[in-house]
């Protein structure tokens, strides 16, 4: 707050003041009173009343101060006015009573939003454990059909587990709370997991997969990671050309482990490329081809942020597209 | 309990699964792929009904009715030894490290793929026997030197490269039936050999090449539409 803030907030009442003043002047000067001590009262009261509004604009800076200073100790700010203790203007006191009641009635708000996403959470993955058994069960029964029909079937089950994996990390993306568990990983598992769990996609789109340099240790969440890698693949399967190959090649810079993941498909025109992270972003490609939901990359960056994952795109329309992934190093991951 | 299959040398697979429907047809699979499964349908005395049978293996669900599988584990691996496969579909770390730590084998997640379901059987049936795996096959007049990657005939022996390795031990594992090249694909996956169609085909002329120095070279046939047969 500056001081010519406080002034034009205060106009009015110096306004008053001061034609009271005059008033008082003129009433003296009509009953009598000498015009030089009127001069003198006048030249008495101007320095006291801009004494006593100076005095109160310190006042209110200060205390402002100190507000602002609770305020940002805060975590939650919503809670601000539970944390401001007694003020003594009757004023103020009532004002964040008030200010208090609204607060609470926001607190009990989120409190009961954030259940309602916690247990909606809950019921997400209950349902994802519960379709994997039928899902589970159709495979195994499919595998007793003559060799096209399984093909075709096995080709609906995957689709139908990659929606379902991908429900599943959704809901695990948006709820705050951590349950990927850091360890020692081999990034050939997670590369051949990733793989292994796409295989039916990649196999009927007719992908050759090659690996290069992937006897690298990496520190990240197993799961996480090869899901991550499981969207790039199906993606990379998805918008493929004629003789689609993906290449999968790791690389240690410094202490971090880069692992690439380039394909020779229809690639990404470079005007949509800073935003295809973005949710429900679908690109021309995926509006071309249809059955794009715009969640796959959106999902990926959320959960390498939670990862600590660095993620990079690259592209080259109509020849290729390369994303990178960039697992830190051990160290970088403590503090988070 | 109910015993489907028979045989005396067949390793004994146990299913503890309350799904019906993955349960039976589970066993199904096993008893083609020559094990003997053994079907648990009453969940109350888990353990005595291991002691009695002594499978060789369990597939261990981890949500059971009644007890978990968690501590199902805990309770087999303090009495019998007996390895233990892991088959859930919660897929949380937390799950598999504790799994891993009492003492599972292994641990798959629903819903797996058949052929990296038997990959794993397999695996962990090996190590718990001690078997180590074949380093050479002989069929058809031809034998193959797994841990030299070589394949040898009456006209001598060449070098085999991963993939051609791979594929020729595929046809010789089944040898006189019909390989169509789909299935050939899916078994070259389930190796880590992730290869296309075109790849397959120039590997197999490059194996055909070598099997013809060595005086084999029309050994593998192509059917056509079919497959290839050896």
């Amino acid at each position: 707050m500056t001081l010519g803030e406080f002034l034009s907030d205060r106009l009015g009442r110096i306004f008053m003041v001061a034609a009271c003043a005059g008033g008082a002047a003129l009433f003296l000067l009509a009953t009598g009173t000498q015009p030089g001590i009127i001069v003198i009262l006048l030249l008495v009261f101007l320095p006291v009343l801009c004494m006593v509004q100076m005095c109160d604009f310190f006042r209110c800076r200060a205390h402002l101060k100190e507000l602002a200073h609770v305020m940002e100790g805060l975590d939650r700010k919503y809670l601000f006015f539970e944390c401001v203790s007694g003020s003594r203007s009757l004023y103020e006191r009532r004002l964040f009573d008030l200010c208090r009641q609204a607060g609470q009635s926001m607190t009990a708000a989120v409190s009961e939003a954030q259940a309602a996403k916690r247990e909606y959470r809950e019921y997400v993955e209950g349902w994802v454990h519960e379709i994997k058994a039928p899902i589970t069960a159709a495979g195994l029964i499919c595998r007793n059909t003559d060799s096209e029909i399984r093909r075709r079937l096995s080709g609906e089950l995957s689709q139908i587990e990659a929606h379902v994996e991908r429900a599943l990390f959704y809901a695990r993306a948006e709820s705050p709370e951590k349950d990927f568990l850091i360890r020692q990983a081999e990034l050939e598992e997670i590369v051949s997991r990733a793989v292994e769990q796409h295989r039916t996609l990649l196999i009927q789109s007719g992908v050759r997969v090659e690996t290069s340099g992937l006897e690298e240790t990496v520190f990240t969440d197993g799961k996480w990671a090869a899901f991550i890698l499981g969207q790039l693949l199906q993606n990379a399967a998805r918008y493929r050309r004629e003789e689609p190959v993906i290449t999968l090649s790791a690389m240690r810079n410094g202490r971090e482990v880069q692992l690439t993941v380039r394909d020779n498909g229809m690639g990404i025109p470079s005007y949509e490329l800073p935003r295809v992270f973005e949710r429900g972003f679908t690109g021309s490609n995926g509006r071309a081809r249809g059955g794009s939901t715009g969640m796959g990359l959106y999902l990926c960056r959320k959960l390498a942020d939670c990862l600590g994952i660095g993620l990079q795109i690259a592209s080259a329309e109509g020849r290729e597209t390369a994303v990178t992934l960039i697992f830190p190093a051990k160290g970088n991951l403590t503090e988070s | 309990m109910s015993r489907t299959g028979t045989g005396l040398t067949m390793q004994k697979v146990m299913i503890v699964e309350d799904d019906g429907a993955i349960r039976d047809e589970l066993a199904l699979l096993l008893e083609n792929e020559g094990y003997c499964p053994l079907v648990v349908t009453d969940f109350t005395d888990i353990e005595g009904q291991v002691r009695k049978e002594a499978p060789d293996l369990i597939l261990l669900d981890i949500c059971l009715p009644g007890q978990d599988g968690f501590a199902l584990c805990a309770g087999l691996r303090r009495g019998v030894g007996v390895s233990v496969i892991f088959v859930t579909s919660r897929d949380s770390g937390q799950d598999e490290v504790r799994a891993l730590s009492l003492g599972g084998d292994d641990y798959i997640t629903k819903p797996y793929s058949v052929p990296v379901l038997l990959a794993r059987i397999r695996a962990v049936l090996r190590r718990s026997s001690g078997q180590e795996k074949p380093e050479e096959k002989e069929t058809a007049g031809l034998r193959l030197n797994l841990a030299r990657g070589t394949v040898s005939a009456e006209g001598g022996t060449v070098v085999l490269s991963r993939n051609e390795l791979q594929i020729l031990s595929c046809l010789m594992d089944q040898a006189g039936r019909i390989v169509s090249r789909a299935d050939l694909i899916e078994e070259l996956w389930d190796k880590r050999i992730y290869i296309d169609d075109n790849t397959l085909s120039v590997n197999m002329t490059r194996l055909r090449g070598k099997l013809a120095e060595i005086g084999r070279p029309d050994c593998i046939q192509t059917r056509r539409g079919m497959g290839y047969q050896l």
